[in-house]
C-alpha cells in the first residue's frame, strides 16, 4: 500500500458545495434551497454546518453534499464549489477548497465587531484585511475565483437582504451545477412568499448574469 | 389547510425519500411510532425537536408543552406514559442531569406507554459549558440508549425506541450529537399510524409506588428487563457490519458517519471490516462474533472511551488477546469532536499506512467573529446601567442564556457561571462569605427553570444580594421559544395559545422578597433609581428589567421598529467611549473614524446617551435604510 500523494486521487464521489458567511446573511437558507432542489431532482443530499453560531453575528459554514455518502463534515481540500457571502469568511474556507475548486466571493465586507474593540484598546493596526489580498490568497489555493460586489447588486434589486439570492444566482448561472436558472426558479424559488418573490427574482437574475459572465467583475 | 399541516414531518407519503434535519427526523420517527404526549425544555442542539412539536401539535393530535425545566418535563411525560400514552421528552445533555432525581428511579417503576427521552450531546461544547457523555447512563441507571450516526439512524431508532420501551417497560434514551441533530440527511418516510395506544390510568399501587418493599422487587426485575433489552437490541439491526478484512473498526455516532468516505478514499475496503455500535447495552453476541473475525481492533467514538472499554471487557471475557486501539492507547483524543481528518489519520495509523499528505494552502490572518449581544439588545442597556450604579468592584454572578455574553470586554457583567439557576446561589455564597452585596444576573426562562428555589434559599438566609432578572419575554439563546413570561397571544407557536403568562413580580414577592422594582431598562431615570435603592438596601432585593428581545420583539411585532442612529463626523472627536463601554456590533471603527452601520442599528439610543459630544442622532425618517 502506498500513500496517494496526489490529492485528486483521494477525491471522493459526489459534489461538495460549501457556503460561507456570517449570521444573518442567509447562508443557511441558501443551503436549504439547494438541498430542496437536488432532493426534488432525485439526488441524495447531506447538508450540515461545519461550525458556527448562526445567530449573534458569528461565522457560518453550511455544506451541501450531493450523492456523496453520509459524512456530515467535509474533508480538507474536498469542496468543489465555495460560495462566499463575505470576503473574510470566504478566506476562512480556504483549507476546505479542492485544488480546482470554483469560488464565488462577495467583495463587500461585514466588519467583525472585534476589530473595533481591538482598535479602541490600543491595537491601532486592527483593520479589515485588504480584500484584494484575500482574493490573492484564495487564488493561490485555486485559480478559479469569481469576485464581485454582490451586496451592491442585491441592493439594486431591492434590498441587501437578497444577498443570498444573488449568490445562488451566480452559482447557478456559472453552469457549475449543470442546473438551468429557469429550472431552479420554478422548482424552489416559486415557493417564497409573494411579497418577496419579485425582489428575490430580480436579485437571483442579477447573480445569474454575473455567473454567466455577462456582467463585468473586478477580479475575474 | 393550516401552516403546520403542510409541515414536512407530517407528509403522508410512505416510501418517499426526503432530506430531514436530524431533529426533524426524530420528530418524524416519533410520529410514525404514534407518539401522543411530548414535553421538553429548549436546549441546543435539541431545540428543533420541541420547536417542531410546538408547531404541529394540534394537527398531529399530540399534547405538547414546553415545561418549566427538564425535571418537570420528565415527570410529566412519565406520568402520561403510566396512563398508557406513548411519550417523548426532549432536552440537551445537561438537562438530563437536572432531571437526575426522577430518571434514577424511573426505570425501577417502569413505563406503560413507551417513553423516549431525547438528550442531545454536544461534543466540543459548542453551545454548552461542558461536553458530558450521557452514554454512561446505560450501565449507571439501566437505560437502553440509542446512539445515531445520521438523521436516517435517528429516524429509525426513535421509531424502534418506543416499541423497545414498551416491550421491556424501560424508558429509553436517544442520544444524538450536534452532527446528527443539525445535519440534513436522507430519510425514507414510513407510514403514519392509523391507531394509537388507548390512554387510561389503571390503579396499581404495588406497581407504581417504589416504597422500599416494592423497590427491592423492582430492583431484581430491573436487571432482568435490562437483559431483555440487550436480547432485543441484538435483533434490532442497529449493529450493521460491512467488509471482511481482518482489521476490525468499531465505530459509533458521527465518527461512524465519517468512516465510509475515509475507507473509500484510502482504497482499503478489502483490508477492514467495520461494525457500527448503534445502541447500548452492546449485545454480547454482536461483539463476540465481530471479535472472532478480526485480528486487531480500532475503536472510533467521540468523548469518553466508552465503547472501547466495553470492547476490551468483551475480548477479555472471550479470552481473546488482541490489540485494541483508541483513546486508551493514545491514538485518538478523549476531548472534543472528531473530524474526517482525525478519523483518516487513525485509520492510516491502524493499517500501517503512511501519514496523510497535507497540501500547503495560504493561511491569511483573519479576524475572529465571536458571538456578541445583538444591536438593541436590552441586556446591554441593563448591564450598562447596573455597572454604572454598582461599580467595577461588585461581584457579578451570571447564568445560562444570551446574557452570558456580558462576559469580558467591555461589559464585564459575568464574573462567575456554573449551570442553570446558579447565579442566585453563587451570589448568596459570595455575599455571605465576603460580607459584600453581590449582584446576580438571570433571565426570565432560567429564573423559572431553577432560580426560584435559589431565591427562596437566599430569602431564608437574608443574604445581601441583588437579583437582576433580565426579562425579555422569550427563551432567546436556543431559538426564541416561549418563556413563562411570554404573552400566549404573541403567537410563538400554536401550543403557546393554551397557556398563560406568569408574573415575575408576583412570584418574587410570593417567595418573601419585599423590595422589588419592575422597570424598563431603556427608561433611564426609574431604572437608576431602582438600582440605587437596591444597592443601599438590606437583605435580598430584586430588580426586574423587562424589555422585549431586540430580535424577537421586532419580528413578533411586539414593538415598533425604531429609526437607526448615525454619528455626525463633525461632532465626533473619536474619544472611543461608545465602543469602549457598550460593545455594540453596529458601531464600526475604520481608519480611526467612527460610524454606525444603519443596516445593523436597532435604534436603542444607548450610544447616543453615552456620547459626551452629542454626536449621535437618529437618522431622519425619509432616509433609505438599505
Amino acid at each position: 500500500m502506498t500513500t496517494e500523494t496526489d490529492p485528486r486521487a483521494t477525491r471522493p464521489r459526489g459534489l461538495r458545495i460549501l457556503i460561507a458567511g456570517t449570521g444573518g446573511q442567509g447562508v443557511v437558507l441558501a443551503a436549504r434551497l439547494l438541498t430542496a432542489y437536488f432532493v426534488r431532482r432525485g439526488h441524495r443530499v447531506v447538508s450540515g454546518q461545519l461550525h458556527g453560531m448562526a445567530q449573534r453575528g458569528g461565522s457560518v459554514q453550511s455544506t451541501v453534499v450531493v450523492d456523496g455518502g453520509s459524512s456530515p463534515g467535509l474533508r480538507r481540500g474536498s469542496a468543489d464549489l465555495v460560495v462566499g457571502f463575505e470576503p473574510v469568511e470566504t478566506a476562512r474556507a480556504i483549507p476546505f477548497m479542492a485544488p480546482d475548486a470554483v469560488v464565488f466571493m462577495n467583495t463587500a465586507p461585514v466588519m467583525p465587531y472585534v476589530l473595533s474593540q481591538q482598535y479602541v484598546h490600543g491595537r491601532k493596526d486592527a483593520a479589515y484585511p485588504d480584500v484584494r489580498g484575500l482574493a490573492a490568497s484564495i487564488r493561490e489555493a485555486t485559480p478559479q475565483l469569481c469576485a464581485f460586489d454582490a451586496t451592491e447588486l442585491a441592493r439594486k434589486a431591492g434590498s441587501a437582504r437578497s444577498l443570498n439570492m444573488v449568490m445562488l444566482g451566480c452559482l447557478i448561472g456559472s453552469g457549475c451545477l449543470g442546473v438551468g436558472p429557469e429550472d431552479f426558479q420554478e422548482t424552489v424559488l416559486a415557493t417564497a412568499p409573494s411579497r418577496l418573490a419579485e425582489r428575490n427574482q430580480r436579485a437571483f437574475l442579477a447573480g445569474v448574469a454575473v455567473g454567466r459572465g455577462e456582467r463585468h467583475t473586478e477580479n475575474r | 389547510m393550516t401552516e403546520s399541516a403542510r409541515h414536512e414531518v407530517l407528509r403522508d407519503e410512505p416510501g418517499a425519500a426526503v432530506c430531514l434535519l436530524g431533529n426533524l427526523a426524530i420528530v418524524r420517527g416519533a410520529l410514525e411510532a404514534g407518539v401522543q404526549f411530548v414535553s421538553g425544555y429548549p436546549g441546543t442542539p435539541a431545540s428543533e425537536v420541541g420547536d417542531t412539536f410546538a408547531r404541529i401539535a394540534r394537527d398531529a393530535d399530540v399534547l405538547f408543552e414546553y415545561s418549566v425545566n427538564e425535571k418537570i418535563a420528565v415527570e410529566i411525560a412519565f406520568a402520561a406514559s403510566l396512563a398508557g400514552a406513548r411519550s417523548l421528552c426532549s432536552m440537551k445533555h445537561l438537562g438530563l442531569n437536572y432531571a437526575g432525581d426522577p430518571i434514577s428511579t424511573l426505570p425501577y417503576v417502569g413505563v406503560e406507554g413507551g417513553l423516549v427521552i431525547v438528550s442531545a450531546g454536544d461534543p466540543s461544547a459548542i453551545t454548552s459549558p461542558n461536553e458530558q457523555d450521557q452514554r454512561h447512563f446505560t450501565r449507571f441507571l439501566y437505560y437502553p440508549i440509542f446512539d445515531p450516526s445520521t438523521p436516517d439512524d435517528a429516524h429509525r431508532m426513535t421509531r424502534t425506541a418506543f416499541s423497545l420501551s414498551e416491550a421491556t417497560r424501560l424508558p429509553v434514551i436517544l442520544r444524538p450529537t450536534t452532527r446528527v441533530c443539525h445535519v440534513g440527511g436522507m430519510v425514507e418516510l414510513g407510514p403514519l399510524p392509523a391507531t394509537r395506544n388507548t390512554v387510561r390510568f389503571t390503579k396499581n399501587p404495588a406497581r407504581y409506588v417504589p416504597i422500599p418493599v416494592n423497590a427491592r422487587r423492582m430492583r431484581t426485575e430491573l436487571i432482568e428487563r435490562y437483559a431483555q433489552a440487550e436480547a432485543l437490541l441484538a435483533e434490532s439491526g442497529f449493529f450493521p457490519r460491512a467488509g471482511t478484512g481482518r482489521h476490525g473498526i468499531v465505530a459509533s455516532g458521527a465518527a461512524h458517519a465519517y468512516l465510509p468516505e475515509v475507507i473509500e478514499a484510502l482504497g482499503v475496503e478489502e483490508r477492514v471490516s467495520r461494525l457500527q455500535i448503534g445502541a447500548y447495552p452492546i449485545p454480547a453476541r454482536v461483539l463476540a462474533d465481530f471479535l472472532d473475525s478480526v485480528d486487531a481492533v480500532l475503536v472510533l467514538e467521540e468523548l469518553t472511551p466508552f465503547v472501547e472499554d466495553w470492547v476490551t471487557l468483551a475480548a477479555h471475557r472471550q479470552g481473546r488477546l488482541l490489540p485494541i486501539h483508541g483513546k486508551r492507547t493514545g491514538l485518538l483524543p478523549e476531548a472534543f469532536e472528531y473530524s474526517p481528518e482525525l478519523v483518516e489519520d487513525a485509520v492510516r495509523a491502524f493499517l500501517g499506512l503512511d501519514q496523510r499528505v497535507v497540501r500547503p494552502v495560504p493561511a491569511p490572518e483573519l479576524p475572529p467573529r465571536p458571538p456578541v449581544l445583538c444591536p438593541g439588545c436590552p441586556h446591554r442597556t441593563s448591564f450598562f446601567r447596573v455597572r454604572r450604579v454598582f461599580g467595577k468592584n461588585t461581584v457579578y454572578t451570571n447564568d445560562i442564556g444570551c446574557y452570558t455574553l456580558g462576559y469580558g470586554e467591555p461589559l464585564h457583567a459575568c464574573d462567575t457561571l456554573l449551570c442553570m439557576g446558579s447565579s442566585i446561589s453563587q451570589a448568596s455564597g459570595i455575599a455571605r462569605a465576603t460580607g459584600k452585596r453581590t449582584v446576580a444576573f438571570i433571565g426570565d426562562s432560567t429564573f423559572f427553570h431553577s432560580g426560584l428555589a435559589a431565591l427562596a434559599n437566599a430569602v431564608r438566609q437574608n443574604d445581601a444580594i441583588t437579583v437582576c432578572i433580565l426579562n425579555n419575554f422569550v427563551t432567546a439563546m436556543t431559538g426564541f421559544q416561549p418563556s413563562f413570561t411570554t404573552d400566549p397571544t404573541d403567537g410563538l407557536g400554536p401550543a403557546a395559545a393554551s397557556v398563560r403568562a406568569l408574573s415575575l413580580e408576583r412570584a418574587v414577592r410570593g417567595l418573601g422578597v419585599d423590595d422589588v422594582w419592575s422597570v424598563d431598562p431603556f427608561e433611564e431615570t426609574p431604572t437608576l433609581a431602582a438600582l440605587r435603592a437596591a444597592r443601599t438596601g438590606a437583605g435580598v432585593n430584586v430588580v426586574i428589567l423587562s424589555a422585549p428581545c431586540a430580535v424577537e420583539g421586532k419580528r413578533g411585532g411586539r414593538r415598533e421598529p425604531r429609526p437607526p442612529f448615525a454619528i455626525d463626523p463633525e461632532r465626533c472627536n473619536a474619544c472611543s467611549l461608545c465602543v469602549r463601554t457598550l460593545g455594540c456590533p453596529a458601531i464600526v471603527v475604520a481608519d480611526g473614524r467612527y460610524a454606525i452601520d444603519p443596516a445593523l442599528c436597532d435604534g436603542c439610543a444607548l450610544c447616543a446617551h453615552v456620547c459626551q459630544q452629542d454626536a449621535i442622532h437618529p437618522v431622519p425618517e425619509d432616509d433609505d435604510r438599505n
